[in-house]
């Protein structure tokens, strides 16, 4: 064991006094610090806004004076989509997605509004993260600190005398794995300054570890794969240009090339593509708000048996309200089954582009990131369906009041006169029917059980490489 | 020499791999890029027809215009252009389709049609990004160690002093090697731009930045090589200068020029816009008419019909909304152009996505065509105003065989 | 045959990484000599060879190539003088005749095949290796193209850097024999090296170089060789200057 430190501390020595290695090191420190406050700047704005604008948004509504309860559901509310806590690490989905949805009755509508619409336009990587600065530039350092790591002490003629002591060349990559690992692990130390942040914004413990643990798998991954070139290669210069072609194909190339092999083969059709279907569909389905529509004869007469009335004005309830709970509930089938297909199209897609991480451990790391950080397209999913499920209850509990509150004489003649107009009105309590939106993610361990795959994908490829490193340490000969 | 060169060259086995890598790579992103465009055409041509047909069919089942007007919805598409499978730029995260009506416009324009947000993020491989990002890094890798790989070796001075002319030697070899690289980058470009048509301007337009960009990271390669450096060290150099003008100044760029110009939060134009069309509602008619026959004078003479339910109110309402937010739209549209006028500038200082912008540019697919896209659909909405206009507020009769007349959305190809 | 001036160093002091390498060393050849600049480590021999090419400049003093000062057409100088470094790599993935013939070009010539096996024939490089590829080469076959090529160059003067290293003592032998037939038609050869016996065998002067500065010279006697026993003394540091004046 001794002899692996002695190994250790001298690969630490080296790098000491490598006014490279410190330089960069540096430099990629004061960046990332950077880059950590800039995002967590940006996302805490974001977040007071949307909340801000949400709080505003609920009592606008709530505010409303009396109205004709119909009047309320096509008024319609706005959710904004707050980020999850971990998004100061990782934004994922945030600049790319919507933040505003409108809800109102009869319709389901799309979030509108990203950042990355109205933001200048730099190029494919300007939207720099600490997520993205560990995916694709830590493993530069670790290439850089650890390319020469065995291949350096073959190049100088070191290796031979080191063998000659006795110290198996196991050993020897054993004590060199053990110094960039310590490295890659002091470098996570941002990472567990974020995650205590996340924490005191109200995210779990295990999200915030499991997050820490998969970026540290990754980066050993990278330290693996750095070492067994170094065991490997002949001269520095290969390790050195194998490595890098490496990382390019890894962390670049593959990533980008699996989303054109996806939009190929499990292509998306677009929404309006679909909806022309959909609303040739719903056409079908009748006009809630048309009591004589043909499709509602039977909710009619069995209205008329339940309360023994002989014709809709002597209901204790107005029809309409009824009609249109029935008209809301329908039309919503509909639409969530195309709002559930839509979904899972896309989720077939993305779990096509993930299943590419086990050729990219890029890949892997960003989907188990976003994953669990809550900022993966599930979470976006997630919150449009808790924003579905606040505008149906909403939209029902007004057509509820409609049927309950309004008398139907009172409705049917709310156009004759002013007067009427006046009379067709309901009370401004009612619209308390609306519930504060608070969009909630995943539990911290459905999250994590949601990465899983992810998470297989990198314990693979640290293992492979493991087995490789400790077969190349041990057919090590000076 | 340069014979000798060119010979001295295709003997190179490094140059070949990485010459084959470029062609496969460049040959994948321009075929994936086709795919792509061919299948948005593809939906385009779909929409076009389903769209006509449920138009007539919504039509023609009408009795009065503004019926007519509430069930017709009209297609807007922006297609790919000719050189669009190089740089997909901004069609993957902005609308190129929308279905409109002749509601209000300001709370349909804003509906995306988006793609899979997970695919955006990661971002596609396209030629643009293949041309801007990977090929300098196999530049990198193919020309950092021409001087110092010599040294290593100790052939350094032998080269040297047999060629007499030591500039010229390393000019050479990296010029050669940049042209290698080139050829294989931009040939797929070409054979891709003949199959799908492209126009000569674009191809060549094209083609020149690219080699201009080649022939800048040719020089910078040569400029940092030319250090009596072991070639690790210059590797790493040449790669943080990458990564400093790839993503660093951009990503500083980019927060920079968000703070200088701001843009209207669309949560407030979307809920200004509703604001007045639901208010509408309540207020006395006169409130909703006097602003829009401001706007058109033409139709001071019309009378809102009965106390309740009119669409002529219905639809002055609507473009009301429209009114009261306009300069709010404006100040989006104005922001985000402005946005992109600077990033224009910025990207002078960063080669990476100034390649990417030219391309992009050429391709149709950059800010300043999202902007003309919405131009148009504004403009086509206008016209189905001013289509549908005479029959709401003026006595033109309903007939169905009008349908004819409709405005037709032209895209601007 | 009339005798010019072909290499010239005069008081030249050169700096390395601004540590002073040559302190003022003066000395001439003539056309047909063969002149060996003999030294230990870190004497300054290599530096002397890369001045006349114009690699590194002269600080103080001049080095002039055919008359001509090298620092101001140091292509010219390059142009005259075939150069065969130490422990000279050719390019490993190329046979022996794709090597001569790139260099070859590298510096404006080229030779037909006939040409190129006459020069290895006179280096002595087995007929049957000379189609392999160098990486299967020993050091000394490689040697052998190098100077093989120094050869080809044709040019009035050589500049040898340690050109025995890696050759066995037959090989020696031959290289010594091919040295003194190239003076014999008029080149001008420098070489350095730390090899006594063989500056002996070879050179009609022997500059001795230490710590940058030229402190001995031997010249052969009209009809044979300059005695290695001096030399050697000299060379260990077992005599002061007193052959000097020699």
């Amino acid at each position: 064991m001794s002899a692996t430190l002695t190994i250790t501390t001298d690969e630490w020595r080296y790098w000491l006094r490598s006014k490279l290695a410190l330089a960069v090191v540096a430099l990629f420190v004061v960046i990332l610090v950077g880059v950590s406050a800039l995002t967590n700047l940006r996302i805490e704005a974001e977040a007071h806004e949307r909340e801000h604008h949400q709080e505003v948004s609920e009592e606008t509504f709530l505010d409303q004076p009396d109205r004709h309860p119909h009047r309320m559901v096509h008024y319609g509310h706005y959710v904004f989509r707050a980020p999850m806590p971990l998004a100061i690490f990782d934004p994922g989905l945030d600049a790319i997605t919507g933040q505003t949805l409108f809800l109102e009755g009869h319709r389901q509508n799309s979030a509108t509004f990203s950042a990355s619409a109205s933001s200048a336009d730099l190029g494919g990587l300007s939207w720099l993260t600490p997520a993205l600065m560990y995916q694709l530039f830590a493993p530069l350092l670790v290439i850089l600190l650890g390319h020469g790591a065995i291949v350096r002490e073959r190049e100088a003629g070191t290796l031979p005398a080191l063998l000659a002591q006795g110290l198996t060349g196991r050993r020897l990559v054993a004590g060199k794995l053990l110094a960039l690992a310590l490295f890659v692990t002091l470098l996570l130390v941002p990472v567990l300054i974020s995650g205590v942040i996340a924490l005191s914004a109200g995210e779990r413990v295990l999200a915030a570890a499991s997050l820490l643990g998969v970026y540290l798998v990754y980066l050993l991954i990278w330290v693996a794969l750095t070492l067994l070139v170094s065991t490997l290669a002949e001269n520095r210069a290969t390790a050195i240009a194998v490595l890098a072609a490496a990382w390019l194909a890894l962390t670049l190339v593959l990533p980008a090339a699996a989303v054109n092999t996806t939009t190929q083969t499990a292509p998306l059709a677009g929404k309006i593509e679909t909806e022309l279907t959909m609303l040739t569909e719903i056409r079908d389905l009748g006009d809630g708000h048309d009591v004589d529509d043909s499709v509602y004869n039977d909710v009619q007469a069995s209205l008329l048996a339940e309360y023994g009335a002989a014709s809709i004005e002597e209901l204790d309830i107005n029809i309409r309200g009824v009609l249109a709970q029935k008209a809301e509930a329908d039309l919503t089938e509909t639409l969530n089954v195309y709002a559930d297909r839509r979904m899972a199209a896309e989720m077939r897609q993305s779990d096509r582009v993930s299943a590419h991480g086990w050729l990219t451990p890029t890949l892997a790391v960003a989907v188990a990131s976003r994953t669990l950080a809550g900022t993966d397209l599930f979470h976006y999913h997630r919150f449009l369906r808790q924003a579905e499920a606040l505008r149906i209850n909403f939209v029902q509990g007004l057509n509820r009041a409609h049927a309950e509150a309004l008398s139907y004489t009172d409705d049917i003649n709310r156009n004759r006169d002013e007067a009427s107009w006046e009379r067709a009105r309901i009370d401004a309590s009612n619209w308390q029917v609306l519930d504060s939106f608070q969009y909630e993610s995943a539990s911290a361990s459905d999250r994590v059980a949601g990465a899983q795959w992810s998470i297989a994908m990198l314990a693979a490829w640290i293992a492979v490489l493991t087995l490789l490193l400790a077969w190349a340490g041990g057919r090590l000969k000076p | 020499m340069l014979q000798s060169e060119v010979w001295f060259l295709l003997r190179d086995r490094a140059f070949r791999v990485w010459v084959l890598v470029v062609l496969l790579f460049s040959g994948f992103a321009v075929w994936s890029g086709l795919a792509e465009v061919a299948q948005q055409r593809q939906s385009i041509a779909f929409l076009v027809d389903a769209d006509s047909t449920d138009r007539t069919s919504e039509f023609s089942a009408q009795g009065d215009w503004g019926s007519a007007a509430y069930y017709s919805f009209h297609l807007t598409y922006d297609p790919p252009s000719d050189f669009a499978f190089a740089a997909m730029g901004q069609r993957d995260a902005s609308s190129w389709k929308h279905r409109l009506r002749m509601l209000a416009l300001e709370g349909q324009i804003y509906e995306h049609d988006p793609g899979n947000p997970e695919l955006a993020l990661i971002g596609r491989f396209d030629f643009a990004f293949f041309a801007a990002f990977v090929l300098p890094l196999v530049l990198i890798f193919l020309l950092h160690d021409l001087k110092a790989g010599e040294r290593t070796a100790g052939r350094f001075n032998l080269l040297v002093a047999s060629a007499g002319n030591d500039n010229r030697l390393w000019w050479t070899r990296s010029l050669l090697r940049a042209i290698g690289v080139l050829i294989a980058a931009v040939g797929p470009l070409l054979v891709g731009g003949v199959v799908s048509g492209t126009s000569a301007a674009s191809l060549l337009g094209a083609t020149a930045m690219v080699t201009a960009y080649v022939l800048f990271w040719t020089v910078v390669c040569l400029w940092l090589g030319s250090r009596q450096h072991p070639a690790s060290v210059i590797l790493a150099s040449l790669i943080g200068v990458w990564v400093l003008l790839g993503t660093l100044l951009p990503a500083g760029g980019r927060v920079i020029i968000d703070r200088l110009v701001s843009v209207p939060s669309g949560a407030d134009i979307l809920m200004t816009q509703r604001e007045a069309v639901n208010d509408a509602w309540d207020l006395p008619v006169a409130d909703t008419m006097a602003p829009f026959v401001a706007r058109h004078p033409e139709w001071t003479g019309y009378t809102h019909t009965g106390d309740g339910f009119d669409w002529g109110w219905y639809y002055a309402f609507q473009q009301v909304g429209d009114q009261t937010t306009e300069s709010l739209s404006a100040a989006y549209r104005k922001g985000r152009a402005r946005r992109d006028q600077l990033a224009a500038w910025f990207a002078i200082a960063a080669p990476p996505a100034l390649l990417e912008r030219w391309l992009q540019k050429l391709a149709g697919t950059n800010v300043e065509a999202v902007l003309d896209y919405e131009e148009s659909v504004r403009a086509f909405h206008a016209e189905l105003r001013a289509f549908y206009y005479p029959g709401l507020f003026g006595d033109a009769a309903f007939d169905p065989a009008r349908i004819d007349d409709l405005p037709q959305f032209s895209s601007s190809e | 045959m009339t005798t010019t001036v072909k290499l010239e160093a005069d008081a030249l002091q050169v700096y390395r990484s601004d540590k002073e390498v040559l302190s003022g060393i003066s000395f001439s050849l003539s056309s047909s000599e063969v002149y060996a600049l003999l030294g230990g480590n870190g004497a300054g021999k290599s530096t002397t060879l890369l001045s006349f090419l114009g690699f590194l400049p002269a600080a103080g003093g001049r080095v002039l190539v055919n008359g001509k000062d090298v620092s101001a057409d140091h292509k010219a100088a390059r142009a005259a003088i075939a150069y065969l470094p130490e422990a000279a790599s050719l390019y490993e993935h190329l046979n022996a005749f794709e090597n001569l013939r790139y260099f070859l070009q590298l510096a404006g010539r080229s030779e037909d095949s006939p040409a190129l096996e006459a020069a290895l024939d006179r280096v002595s490089l087995a007929p049957a290796s000379r189609a392999r590829r160098l990486k299967d080469y020993s050091k000394g076959m490689r040697q052998k193209v190098a100077i093989a090529l120094a050869i080809l160059r044709d040019t009035d003067i050589l500049l040898l850097d340690e050109p025995t290293s890696g050759l066995d003592p037959s090989a020696i032998d031959e290289f010594h024999d091919l040295i003194r037939d190239l003076a014999d038609t008029g080149k001008t050869i420098l070489m350095v090296t730390h090899d006594v016996y063989g500056a002996c065998q070879v050179a009609d002067r022997i500059g001795l170089l230490r710590g940058g500065k030229l402190v001995g010279e031997f010249s052969a006697p009209t009809d044979g060789r300059i005695e290695t026993e001096t030399v050697h003394r000299a060379f260990s540091g077992r005599t002061v200057d007193t052959q000097l004046a020699v």
